[in-house]
């Protein structure tokens, strides 16, 4: 209870209320703007706070996560322009409300669900964190393998548009975690005598290519694309009688969303699809879905948002990421000196106890916000391209220079671009990449000390009952994209 | 019929590929040809000493994933026969060649970074602020010079005033 308040505390001094609700409006704002993202925005800010007090760095990027959730469903029901993935089911029926001449009802119910499903997890989030941080204390070198090998392999069930091309970025990012310095046997691997090389790639630049610069390139081909706009002077909360008809959508939702969201690899896209077809399937009007019904922006947006919170529970229990995102405020524990695992609630309780209160707030400021600015944010849209990319890469620039002052690192913030760029047309996504490079020193590591322990012997790992529990969850998900498929097999054939 | 069965054919019809995918196998051939040569330097690596064992030295691991890799890249010319909705996406996405403008962009940002050390951080913002919006084609140049002054201006009053971030002078300290 200690630790809680203190966490609170913390959070109440004015220089870091700011901070956060400086990250809830640049969340909304990245979410409402097609093309900028959350991971985009939370890897441009990481190096800026490098010199601001760490929890509240931390504590801002989580807050930004929470609103850049919501902030795509604005411009999802305004301009069917979802400005974030998890929000393209909240467009299916949010811009039919909208159509029909209801854009702030269908604003309200966004928002109003999304808070809903952001506190439902946030609660799950406060007591499984410790739970989860209790169990993984007890796991030795060997169990970690297995967890991280198995959260690699959910990358194959990660949503994207395909499940090798996953895996094979999951892989790459892990091989580019092996540059550097071979802390075992102190050997340099891959340096090519450059002598930036022999710390490894550091991961802010990387990020920051990968998220912002591949996204400026593909954008560079759409500079001519019109949106046409709803008006929505704000947006209208759902009344009392409503949310009760649609408590059974919204507390399906939330759990459905925060079970996924806590799914290591799976985010809050999977979670929006699963609660849309969900609150669907058990809707008593499921013909009116896709009209402008209210189920269908309720289910997605406290998936979305329950997700969110879901994916903190991997993420500061086991420093196993829950999502793209969250990879990222992974990368920035690290980078402010914090340990990622079941040791941060155990050494820095305050810490995620504080990441706590961040989301908690960040989801009565969304709200905030989007009752007095939803048409603020949905003018954003119109902001030209011509000049929003151009200020994104100066960010990129400055950031990925800011960083530790060294050219070296621009060049690999624009490679990473680059290369980040091709990959996207060729069907790969930059986040299982940036798990893979995240979760690549804990999968070496706890190799190499499992193979010590277990005298150079693989199959001694299978002595732990916990191991062979992880590998049964791997094979299952690697599997898991082909289960379709397999079904529809063996599905016996109907005559129309 | 499901959505899967009705692009079942859209890859091979579109790439001239009955059994394998052009496009994919050269993607694979690229990732073979890197983890080849990844595999081939990790075979230069020192040996650890003894006492440590074989499973300790340092190019085990990337000899591990290297492998993984193969196999993973292996699958990916054939893909399409696997999961055809998903493949097909992605030769809609890809199908169209990098356009012009594009690669304009990637040459603009590799010379701005080229000269960026030199010519410092202010500078590199105006020129970038500058350069960017008119190779978009913006031709409110009156906007693209205010933008290109006022920008770079915030951002290092913010950055290097108030969060007392190092700006590299570059050019700027010749004039001093």
């Amino acid at each position: 209870m200690e630790d809680v308040i203190r966490g609170f505390v913390l959070l109440m001094e004015v220089q870091n209320l700011l901070l956060i609700f400086g990250g809830v409006l640049v969340g909304v704002l990245v979410g409402a703007l097609p093309g900028l993202s959350s991971p985009m925005a939370i890897a441009l800010l990481m190096p800026f706070t490098i010199s601001l007090d760490p929890v509240a760095s931390i504590s801002m990027m989580a807050a930004l996560y929470c609103a850049g959730t919501f902030g795509g469903s604005i411009t999802a029901i305004l301009i069917n322009a979802p400005g974030a993935p998890p929000a393209v089911a909240t467009a299916l029926d949010g811009y039919q409300m909208a159509k029909n001449g209801e854009p702030g009802r269908a604003l309200g119910l966004a928002a109003v669900s999304s808070v809903l499903g952001g506190i439902f997890a946030i609660v799950i989030f406060l007591f499984a964190t410790p739970l989860l941080a209790d169990i993984a204390l007890k796991f030795g070198p060997v169990e970690y393998f297995g967890l991280s090998v198995f959260a690699l392999s959910m990358l194959a069930a990660m949503s994207g548009k395909s499940s090798i091309r996953n895996l094979v970025a999951g892989a790459l990012g892990v091989f580019v975690s092996t540059i550097g310095v071979h802390l075992a046997t102190g050997v340099e691997r891959y340096d090519f005598d450059i002598q930036e090389l022999t710390e490894g790639i550091k991961f802010v630049p990387v990020l920051i290519g990968l998220f912002a610069m591949s996204e400026l390139l593909a954008q560079s081909k759409t500079l001519n694309n019109a949106v046409e706009r709803m008006s929505a002077k704000a947006l209208r909360l759902p009344t009392i009688a409503e949310l009760k008809s649609l408590k059974g959508t919204i507390l399906r939702s939330s759990g459905l969303g925060t079970f996924i969201g806590i799914l290591p690899a799976e985010g809050s896209t999977v979670a929006a699809m699963m609660g849309y077809n969900e609150a669907k399937r058990f809707s008593k009007t499921p013909e009116k879905f896709g009209t402008g019904c209210a189920e269908g922006i309720v289910g997605p947006e406290a998936a979305n948002n329950a997700a969110a919170g879901g994916a903190m529970v991997p993420t500061l229990a086991l420093g196993i990421p829950g999502s793209g995102t969250t990879a990222l405020i992974l990368a920035a524990l690290v980078m402010h000196g914090f340990r990622p695992g079941p040791y941060l609630i155990t050494e820095t309780p305050h810490l995620v106890y504080a990441i706590f209160g961040a989301m908690l707030f960040a989801n009565f400021a969304f709200l905030g916000i989007g009752l007095v600015g939803a048409r603020f944010f949905s003018y954003v849209t119109f902001i030209p391209k011509r000049f929003l990319w151009p200020s994104v890469f100066v960010f990129s620039l400055i950031g990925s220079y800011a960083y530790s002052s060294a050219i070296f690192d621009v060049w690999v913030m624009l490679l990473s671009g680059i290369i980040g760029y091709f990959a996207l047309r060729n069907g790969f996504s930059p986040a299982p990449f940036v798990m893979g490079l995240i979760l690549g020193k804990m999968v070496e590591e706890t190799f190499t000390q499992s193979m010590v322990i277990y005298e150079s012997n693989f199959m001694n790992f299978f002595d732990s009952g916990v191991f062979i529990f992880f590998v049964i969850l791997t094979v299952i998900s690697l599997s898991s994209p082909f289960w379709p498929q397999i079904r529809a097999k063996f599905k016996p054939k109907t005559v129309e | 019929m499901s959505d899967e069965k009705k692009t079942f054919d859209f890859a091979p019809k579109t790439l001239g590929a009955g059994f394998i995918h052009k496009k994919d196998l050269v993607l694979a051939i690229i990732l073979v040809a890197f983890g080849a040569f990844m595999y081939y330097e990790a075979g230069k690596f020192p040996e650890a000493p003894a006492i440590l064992g074989d499973t300790l030295n340092a190019d085990v691991f990337p000899k591990m994933l290297i492998t993984i890799l193969f196999i993973l890249v292996a699958i990916i010319p054939f893909e399409f026969k696997l999961t055809p909705a998903k493949i097909a996406k992605i030769d809609k996405d890809r199908g169209d060649k990098t356009p012009p403008i594009t690669w304009i962009s990637i040459l603009l940002l590799l010379t701005i970074v080229s000269f960026a050390e030199f010519l410092g951080a202010v500078v590199t913002m105006f020129i970038t602020c500058l350069l960017l919006p008119l190779v978009w084609g913006e031709r409110n140049y009156i906007a693209v010079a205010i933008y290109s002054v006022v920008f770079p201006g915030f951002v290092y009053l913010l950055f290097n005033k108030l969060l007392g971030l190092y700006f590299n002078p570059g050019i700027l300290e010749l004039l001093k």
